[in-house]
């Protein structure tokens, strides 16, 4: 594991009470010692971000249904005063580390059937519904454009699906500056691998030799470019783009080749599980973006459970708690038992959820204060609430205590106002007018960005910031 | 709309759920994704259905299908087709009909509340640009189509409007937002310069190197299109990590091709069946020893149990067992992981095989034989298992077959086993007469492997072990039975490998000073490969400039050549096809464009090389050549790859059946019902049967599995084959096979508007008109609703105005799939109740069930049909979306196609040879 010398707490080190520390930095340190000794106080220096995206949406089923207090979602009353449903009750006991959101949406999409909202979820960009596809930049890559070459990856990208998925389909939360897709990880044994294995004994001559080919294909690839027609051109564009994109990868690399990958000293995940160990597998999945925060791997990573609307082999992780398909779950909630069943599943992904937060905060920060779950701020969240319906998305934000948060609270932007019930006929939830704005979800990425310790004002066209958290 | 919905919904496939008897339709947005992805914009030009409506009842003979297919031919106005003039401009908004019947409806029922007195939400009707091509008011429209539909709008109580004059709003509204959309698509020009598909590197890697392997597994998932293509060019993007894919995959495939150094050592498991019989022999023995002991004193005793145990010992076990020929002793064959205990060594010597032995191991149905290898095998070459086997059955018609499974077992919740030798060999051998069946199987593509085999010894926990299966696939060829199994790896057939010469040659190695001019060799050769044609002085000086820098950071030779070649196939010159010129294809991007359509892959030496000479313009050489190219076995996967895009297979590969509801169901099935459209598929165009065939044949192709779900006997073993059916089997064409039938149902019941739908999108190019916003879904609780039959709710439900206008054009058709249920079996009750599979057209038209259906199509949609197929397959062998311009083109190869008599082969004949596929 490398550890950043300055981030070493000096405070604690002087106070004896920090984790061992290995001796070659003993030196380092002393020598840095004449530096100014408490000023640091409560800091993350290794701020990181990660969210974990489910789709669907969430059970809501009206104040005058019997499921209502047990099922719903969203918990009972709001501020420091609330209490939470069955369906959240596994967060208990992280009550002062998260924070519940209600009444929060991205504008550009409101109109937007639920089916395709994991696209701009972190981006916030106006998708559309047809035509032309323009997405923009994902919170995570605005952040790890401000962290990334810190670490060994700038991000870890995940999804149950795999790869890109389709525009208004996508199997991915990140996107890049140029709003293209990012692929996403699916096989954990894969990330595994890239983050602790070494599979290559001299990195740096891979690099070298990636070096030269990239150096060779530009040549290719431009003389190519010169014998096509205009817009031929623009597709080889994208080649250029990429291969260029590969260059500035391998100039980070280069810093990172001479530091051996971190190595894993133990570890429960069922690295070769699939979907259908729906439980084995989300704990591996969340578990690596564990591994890769502990080892200082990574500081971003993103983890979609599933791709909108089913199809695909995320549907299945609804085998984890007896049912076949995840999103028929949110479709049958007319059915008797329905409410039930949906939250069932939701409240599994809450208690995987819980248990990774849980480990997190579990681990102390080494080199920093407190634990890791201080440090890492985690958006759980899906950008659809009642059928289909984009808006109120559901959010919890999880830890960064060390940042500023004021959690233990729920913040409830509704007050009673928020939609719900089984969908009976007649227009479906998302195709109605709503008396009642939510708050553009923007602003509280704007806060989240200031918090982590991005410099910046605006995000996706946020009209402001979000104090309350 | 329609294409607000079609992305939507692009991949919902809702299960609503039916349970058990109540069965409640949801025809709405969930459906309506599949309603609406919408091709591009076709305006078929309307067959003569009005005939058929005064066609007298049918006589007391209907006419056969044949007589059919010849009477729908002679209506095909593509007889008379004599450069005919299609439109190949964009359609016009219809500005006319709004001003005549729509805009008076409006004024009249909304003007009121949403004109220049009053605005009413804010909307103010009477301004609207009805132009929804170029106007800026579409989401107003939708918003009025949506409350008109749902019938919110104008208030009851406040305004009258009759249903003929909202169902007159709707459809236009409707018709024009459909039209309005597509034409956006298909004004777009799209050129088919584009980066390899997945499945298209994959293949052409196959080809270039001469491996089978699958070079393509790290590689991002493709997106596919609107048409439902993936090798689209408005598709085929690269990111970064995309391209970093391909480069490493490019990597690793030259790894697996080329070898360095000497040829591994080979060791061989010689594993006979009373050797590996002993253990059970020495258990049953000890049971013996053990009576007599027990039974010492008592010699009577002693005599009865043991004749009695001796009895037990020639009843046939559950499950593999070993056999004395001789003595008819048997016992079961005993397998644990633990200590790795049955667990064969190696020799290096290869032994020597014994003559027909007098032990065997007996494999039934579905079973395995285990034999385990211990934790010696190589990562690299050939692993090869030869089995001398003879099928136990002298009678039997059908002979069993076997597979070849790879597994291990390191505790006791970890473990895997799964087929490698994707091949099935049918032993056809009679008992008595053994013989050796082999398979070969390079041990590179074999994953998960036991990851702890290099770090254990064997016999520790977990064990390090791994093992083969010999697996009896058979469903009614009885027993297999087995006498000797070899193994040997790493096999090599030669040294160094063909794979390897055909990259550096048949040179042994080279002395350092010549390297450079050997690198300049192989290099010379290797880009005129790939690159699909010569490379130029120059490109050859780069990519050895490239060698020489590189070798010095590389051990070998080799390596620095897999280095260098690796940028070969990661360049675009590899990876991108088809570039577009101002003056049509050349001859060598023609030789691409025709192997990437017929197999999906670069093109082979004879045919680059008659690009290259300039001979492949030719018209008879180019008809030469696609003959020979589906003559092909490569042609196969341009079936696979077609038809799985053509017909959405992919929905079957999610579809979820209820095993409650039918427990019969299992994976064969499934993975049978998903080969049979593609096989047949490729027999028809091997066979050039006509394209009709789709519609109706009298033959499908089918395995013992499928043939039994079929309820057709006399179909024994695993391979595909060509099977007769008689009119009475109710079955013949696409329309009735399991597979498309299943993956349009919900997985527990037939689903009748997702059958429509499909049939309409897939198979007519006729998508239906755009869904409202939101159906509402049939009310369930109300028991006179819940009386009726599922026939009879769609037709109530098709009943109300708004809905009408929508399920007029698609209930019909799927209701005449009703005979079939959620698995595609033939039925005639549901639920107690007969099937009423009839149904009436928009036209009148009835359509008695899927034959019906059958029957009208062969005598009134074959133009739209064959027209279909043409779009279909043109835009799948251009790689990119059709626009307005093609129009005139496509129209040509079909008037081509149905004066030729409408042979699939001579369809694709027709579309090579057009000017389309020439041209960019």
């Amino acid at each position: 594991m490398t550890i950043d010398i300055a981030s070493l707490d000096r405070r604690r080190f002087l106070r004896g009470s920090a984790v061992a520390l290995a001796l070659p930095w003993l030196e380092s340190f002393v020598g840095a010692a004449g530096a100014e000794v408490g000023a640091v106080e409560r800091r993350a220096k290794h701020k990181r971000f990660a969210c974990v995206y489910w789709p669907d949406g969430v059970p809501m089923p009206l104040a005058e249904d019997p499921a209502y207090q047990d099922w719903s979602w969203f918990p009972h009353g709001a501020g420091k005063d609330y209490t939470f449903t069955k369906c959240l009750e596994t967060f208990g006991p992280l009550r002062q580390d998260l924070t519940i959101v209600s009444g929060m949406s991205h504008p550009a999409v409101r109109k937007v059937h639920g089916h395709s909202n994991a696209d701009q979820f972190l981006t916030g960009a106006d998708t559309g519904v047809r035509g032309d596809y323009k997405n923009s930049i994902s919170l995570d890559q605005e952040f790890a454009a401000h962290v990334g070459e810190q670490t060994r990856y700038s991000s870890l990208v995940m999804s149950t699906d795999g790869g890109t998925g389709t525009p208004r389909g996508a199997h991915t939360l990140s996107f890049d500056r140029r709003g293209r897709a990012m692929p996403a990880a699916h096989r954990p044994k894969r990330v595994f691998d890239a983050l602790f294995v070494k599979r290559d004994e001299d990195a740096a001559k891979r690099l070298a030799l990636n070096e030269s080919a990239l150096d060779d294909l530009l040549v290719d690839a431009r003389s190519l470019r010169k014998k096509l027609s205009g817009h031929d051109q623009q597709s080889l564009d994208e080649y250029l783009d990429s291969v260029r994109e590969t260059e500035q990868k391998i100039e980070k690399a280069k810093r990172w080749a001479s530091i051996p990958l971190p190595t894993v000293a133990g570890h429960d995940l069922k690295l070769e599980s699939t979907p259908d160990e729906s439980r084995a597998y989300l704990q591996a999945m969340l578990g690596l973006i564990h591994l890769a925060f502990q080892t200082d791997s990574t500081r971003v990573a993103t983890y979609q459970i599933g791709r909108e609307n089913g199809v695909g082999i995320s549907d299945h992780l609804a085998r984890a708690v007896g049912f076949q398909l995840a999103h028929q779950l949110s479709h049958e909630t007319k059915k008797p038992g329905g409410w039930k069943n949906f939250a069932t599943y939701c409240g599994f992904l809450n208690e995987e959820m819980a248990r990774f937060a849980a480990k997190l905060k579990a681990t102390k920060e080494v080199g920093g204060v407190g634990n890791m779950l201080d440090n890492t701020l985690i958006l759980f969240g899906s950008a659809s609430s009642a059928f289909h319906l984009s808006r109120n998305y559901p959010l919890v934000l999880l830890g960064g205590n060390n940042m500023g948060f004021q959690h233990g609270q729920y913040l409830n932007y509704l007050r009673g106002t928020a939609f719900g019930g089984a969908w009976t006929g007649g227009r479906e939830p998302w195709q109605q007018e709503f008396a009642h704005e939510d708050k553009p979800l923007a602003n509280l990425f704007v806060t989240m960005l200031q918090r982590l310790g991005v410099e910046t004002n605006s995000f996706a066209g946020s009209t402001g910031v979000i104090d309350e958290v | 709309m329609i294409d607000t919905k079609n992305v939507r919904h692009r991949n919902v496939r809702h299960k609503n759920v039916r349970h058990k008897n109540v069965r409640y339709i949801v025809c709405f947005a969930a459906l309506l994704c599949v309603m609406c992805n919408g091709a591009y914009a076709q305006v078929v030009e309307a067959p003569e259905d009005s005939k058929t409506l005064q066609d007298p009842k049918p006589a007391a003979q209907p006419k056969s299908f044949d007589e059919l297919k010849v009477e729908g031919a002679r209506r095909s106005s593509y007889h008379t087709h004599e450069s005919k003039r299609v439109a190949e401009t964009a359609p016009e908004p219809d500005l006319k009909t709004f001003q005549k019947l729509i805009q008076p409806v409006l004024a009249k029922a909304c003007f009121e509340c949403h004109g220049p007195d009053k605005q009413k939400g804010e909307l103010r009707i009477d301004t609207l640009n009805a132009d929804l091509f170029a106007g800026n008011d579409v989401d107003w429209w939708l918003e009025v189509l949506a409350v008109l539909t749902n019938g919110e709008m104008p208030p009851e109580d406040e305004v009258e409007l009759a249903d003929g004059d909202r169902t007159r709003v709707i459809e236009w509204l409707a018709a024009e937002i459909q039209i309005a959309s597509t034409t956006r698509r298909a004004t777009i020009k799209h050129s088919s310069f584009r980066r390899m598909t997945r499945y298209e590197y994959n293949y052409a890697l196959q080809d270039l190197l001469g491996l089978p392997f699958d070079f393509a597994e790290d590689l991002p998932p493709d997106p596919t299109s609107k048409d439902g293509f993936q090798n689209s060019s408005e598709v085929l993007h690269v990111s970064g990590m995309q391209f970093r894919a391909y480069l490493d995959a490019s990597r690793r495939a030259l790894r697996l091709a080329t070898i360095t150094g000497e040829q591994p050592e080979m060791l061989h498991w010689g594993v006979s069946m009373p050797a590996a019989a002993a253990v059970e022999w020495a258990k049953q023995d000890q049971q013996l020893a053990n009576l007599r002991k027990k039974h010492k004193d008592d010699s009577k005793k002693l005599e009865v149990e043991l004749a009695r145990q001796a009895e037990r010992f020639l009843k046939r076990p559950n499950g593999v067992f070993y056999k004395d020929l001789k003595s008819g002793r048997m016992a079961r064959q005993s397998w644990g992981y633990n200590g790795a205990k049955f667990a064969w060594k190696p020799a290096e010597k290869r032994p020597e095989v014994p003559a027909q032995l007098e032990q065997i191991a007996v494999v039934p149905q579905r079973k395995a034989l285990v034999v385990e290898l211990g934790n010696q095998l190589p990562e690299r070459g050939m692993l090869r298992v030869r089995v001398r086997a003879s099928r136990e059955s002298r009678e039997h018609d059908g002979a069993p077959s076997l597979q070849l499974m790879f597994g291990w077992q390191a505790s006791n919740d970890s473990s895997s086993s799964y087929v490698i030798g994707k091949e099935e060999l049918v032993v056809a051998a009679a008992p008595g007469a053994a013989q050796f069946y082999e398979w070969q199987v390079p041990l590179s593509q074999i994953y998960p492997r036991n990851m702890v085999r290099k770090t254990q010894e064997l016999g520790q926990l977990p064990s390090p072990s791994e093992y083969i299966k010999i697996l009896n696939t058979s469903h009614s060829g009885g027993d297999v039975w087995i006498d000797h199994v070899e193994v040997s790896a790493p096999v090599y057939e030669q040294w160094p490998p063909t794979s390897h010469t055909k990259i550096f040659g048949d040179r042994a190695s080279s002395k350092p000073a010549e390297e450079n001019v050997y690198a300049r060799e192989v290099l010379t050769q290797f880009l005129s490969r790939a690159w699909r044609r010569d490379a130029t002085q120059q490109e050859v000086a780069q990519k050895v400039k490239l060698f020489e820098k590189l070798r010095p950071k590389c051990g070998s030779f080799e390596d620095a050549m897999v280095e260098t070649l690796a940028t070969v196939l990661a360049s675009p010159n590899f990876l991108y096809v088809v570039a577009s010129k101002a003056d049509g294809l050349s001859g060598l991007e023609l030789a691409t464009r025709l192997s990437m359509f017929v197999w999906c892959s670069m093109p082979d030496r004879e045919l680059q090389t008659l690009a290259s000479t300039g001979q492949l313009q030719d018209a008879d050489v180019l008809r030469d050549q696609l003959e020979r190219m589906l003559r092909d076995p490569k042609a196969r996967r341009f079936s696979q790859h077609f038809v799985r895009q053509w017909l959405g297979l992919e929905l079957l590969d999610f579809l979820h059946v209820d095993r409650k509801a039918y427990p019969r169901f299992d994976a064969t099935l499934k993975q049978a019902m998903a080969e049979e459209p593609i096989a047949f598929f490729h027999e028809v165009l091997q066979q050039d049967h006509s394209a009709l065939e789709f519609l109706h044949a009298n033959f499908t192709m089918a395995n013992e599995r499928l043939a039994k779900h079929y309820g057709l006997s006399d179909v024994t073993g695993n391979q595909f084959r060509r099977v007769e059916l008689t009119p009475e089997q109710g079955r013949g064409g696409l329309l009735t096979q399991a597979g498309l039938l299943a993956m349009n149902s919900d997985g527990i019941d037939s689903h009748p508007l997702k059958r429509g739908i499909w049939m309409l999108e897939r198979l007519l190019n006729d998508p239906p008109p755009p869904p409202p916003p939101a159906v509402p879904e049939i009310d369930l609780t109300d028991p006179e609703i819940a009386k009726m039959t599922l026939k009879q709710r769609i037709e109530n439900h098709r009943d109300h105005p708004a809905c009408m206008s929508c399920h007029a054009k698609i209930d019909p058709w799927g209701i005449a799939f009703e005979n079939f249920d959620a698995v595609g079996r033939f039925r005639t009750k549901i639920g107690g109740k007969p099937v009423d599979s009839v149904s009436v057209l928009f036209n009148k038209q009835k359509l008695d069930g899927v034959d019906g259906l059958k029957r009208f199509l062969l005598k009134n949609r074959q133009d739209q049909f064959v027209r279909a197929l043409v779009q279909k397959l043109a835009t799948f062998a251009l790689g990119r979306p059709l626009t307005f311009a093609d129009r005139a083109a496509i129209d040509e190869i079909t008037a081509q196609t149905r004066m030729r008599g409408d042979g699939l082969a001579t369809m694709i004949t027709s579309i090579v040879t057009s000017e389309l596929f020439q041209s960019n």
